[in-house]
């Protein structure tokens, strides 16, 4: 009997690159939950010990982005040093680590070095609390420490997606990605307490800096319309699932435990209120200006921002409005660095549009 | 692959399991009072460390004598003249019976005053306490923590700028 074998080997299964890319994006949201739920915890119920669990989430999404970081760089190290081919889809082209000694794609030997920092600074913390005590202070030295760590994860894991931008899981996976970095950023933005910002309010032109640089480099990673209002929904709908999960979750875990609410307890989700909700408007903005040079958008979306934050607090808090001039100061700090941060975030998407391996034709 | 997800599933079990009837707090632990008297009211207040440093945090007790039934109040915390905090008088999350704060930390040295404005059965009353001496931080110095603390954004800088002139002739 006649056997005709195959010109070339039939796939099945999913793409190649998407299994460990979906775990390390895994990962980051296991980070996001368990950051929601324990500032909600600290704010709602109180006491702290290392093994809580929103604590637990926190360790386990640096865990799991950090073991499928490692997983690929040894898959691929193992590859190279068998002279078999190496697809630089899996996280872009391989870079030589500790000279020749590992061969590790660029994308997860990012987020695996933010998994390895975390553990870093998870013992800074430990130390921290030794000498300090069980605060529960989000913005304290460690503790960016700790937030910067799991955003190094999180830019590696929008650069594992960035290299597969040209077909769709890597497109989607670029908007989730850039989507919880820009949350986890308005967390990590609490950190600007400790600047002399005089009248500016320094956390409110940090998260216009931030959500603008993150919004427009997705859109112009991956270069189409709709691109910046796709990160914006993202965004919008993992604030409301944490609107609801976060106070929920709290509840829950005191319950289970037997603490009860602190009195007083506003019950106001404290990340997700961190998030602009103007966001959709300013992503709406970025669309609409496109064709303008990238700081004119830029510009625009920090403004919005800035002018909202305060009606967003007196919406939410029911605080009163700030004093103007302090308003005032902090829309034009907003304006100036929204303008840097568009202008930043176009060349950042353009950089990461390196990332993708070359086609002939083709120079970005 | 069955095995995989079992295994997973086991571990996520595992720690989960540890996580919830495993937590134990510590109980409120009082090594030093102050007495405070707001009009009627005897007022104590309890630290669990003492003495207090800046940016140490510790459980702060306000007991009436009398309990806190059908009392409300205010507390208000001054360093020198500039005021840092008002807020109610909350029951104490690991000791109910009393006002309290949790795992509290002042955050700067100096003298402080702790202002009472308690309401209950025999009405209104103010009491504070002053000279309360907050001792320097424990600790490095804040600027070398930060600098400690901000070596992965300095690291992602650093990333940036290499990634940035790598494609700046072909941008």
């Amino acid at each position: 009997m006649d056997i005709t074998a195959a010109a070339a080997p039939v796939r099945v299964g999913a793409p190649r690159g998407l299994v460990p890319a979906s775990v390390v994006l895994g990962g980051t949201l296991l980070s996001l939950i368990g950051l929601t739920w324990d500032i909600q915890w600290h704010s709602d119920v109180g006491p702290d010990t290392f093994f809580t669990m929103p604590h637990l989430f926190l360790y386990a999404g640096s865990a799991v982005s950090g073991l499928a970081s490692l997983a690929v760089v040894l898959m691929t190290t193992a590859n190279e040093k068998r002279d078999k081919a190496v697809d630089p889809i899996v996280g872009g082209r391989a870079v030589g680590v500790f000279g020749r000694t590992f061969a590790a794609p660029v994308g997860y030997l990012i987020s695996g070095i933010g998994a390895a920092l975390f553990l870093i600074y998870g013992l800074w913390d430990q130390w921290w609390h030794g000498l300090y005590g069980f605060d529960a202070v989000i913005d304290s030295p460690p503790h960016i420490g700790l937030l910067l760590s799991v955003s190094i994860t999180m830019v590696g894991a929008v650069m594992v997606f960035a290299v597969a931008r040209e077909q769709s899981w890597g497109t989607y996976g670029v908007a989730g990605t850039a989507a919880v970095l820009l949350v986890f950023s308005m967390v990590t933005v609490l950190g600007l307490r400790a600047l002399p910002g005089g009248i500016v309010n320094t956390v409110s032109v940090g998260s216009a800096f931030f959500s603008v640089m993150i919004l427009f480099m997705g859109a112009h990673l991956l270069k189409r319309r709709g691109a910046a209002l796709t990160v914006a929904v993202i965004v919008a709908v993992l604030q409301a699932v944490f609107w609801w999960f976060s106070p929920w979750a709290t509840e829950v875990y005191a319950d289970a435990t037997g603490l009860p609410l602190r009195d007083y307890t506003d019950g106001i989700p404290a990340l997700p209120n961190m998030i602009p909700m103007c966001l959709i408007v300013v992503a709406i903005a970025a669309e609409l200006l496109h064709r303008l040079p990238a700081w004119i958008p830029g510009a625009v979306g920090g403004l919005i921002i800035t002018a909202c934050s305060p009606l967003q607090r007196m919406l939410t808090y029911g605080v009163p409005f700030p004093h103007l001039d302090r308003y005032l100061a902090t829309v034009v700090a907003g304006v100036i660095f929204g303008a840097a941060a568009g202008m930043l975030g176009r060349r950042f998407g353009q950089m990461l549009r390196h990332l993708a391996p070359a086609r002939e034709g083709r120079h970005a | 692959m069955r095995k995989t997800i079992l295994g997973l599933l086991g571990a996520a079990g595992l720690l989960l399991g540890l996580a919830s009837p495993a937590l134990a707090f510590e109980p409120v632990n009082v090594v030093h009072t102050e007495k405070v008297q707001a009009g009627p009211y005897d007022l104590t207040v309890g630290f669990s460390t003492w003495p207090v440093r800046a940016m140490q945090s510790l459980d702060f007790t306000f007991a009436p004598a009398d309990g806190i039934t059908s009392k409300t109040g205010t507390l208000t915390l001054v360093r020198g003249t500039k005021l840092v905090d008002d807020s109610p008088l909350a029951r104490h999350p690991r000791k109910r019976e009393v006002w309290g704060l949790d795992v509290f930390a002042l955050p700067e040295p100096g003298t402080w005053t702790f202002k009472f404005a308690i309401d209950g059965p025999a009405g209104p009353a103010t009491g504070e306490l002053k000279d309360l001496q907050v001792m320097d931080q424990l600790g490095p110095p804040m600027g070398l923590s930060w600098a400690i603390s901000t070596i992965p954004l300095f690291g992602l800088i650093a990333l940036i700028v290499i990634a940035w002139r790598r494609t700046r002739t072909v941008v």
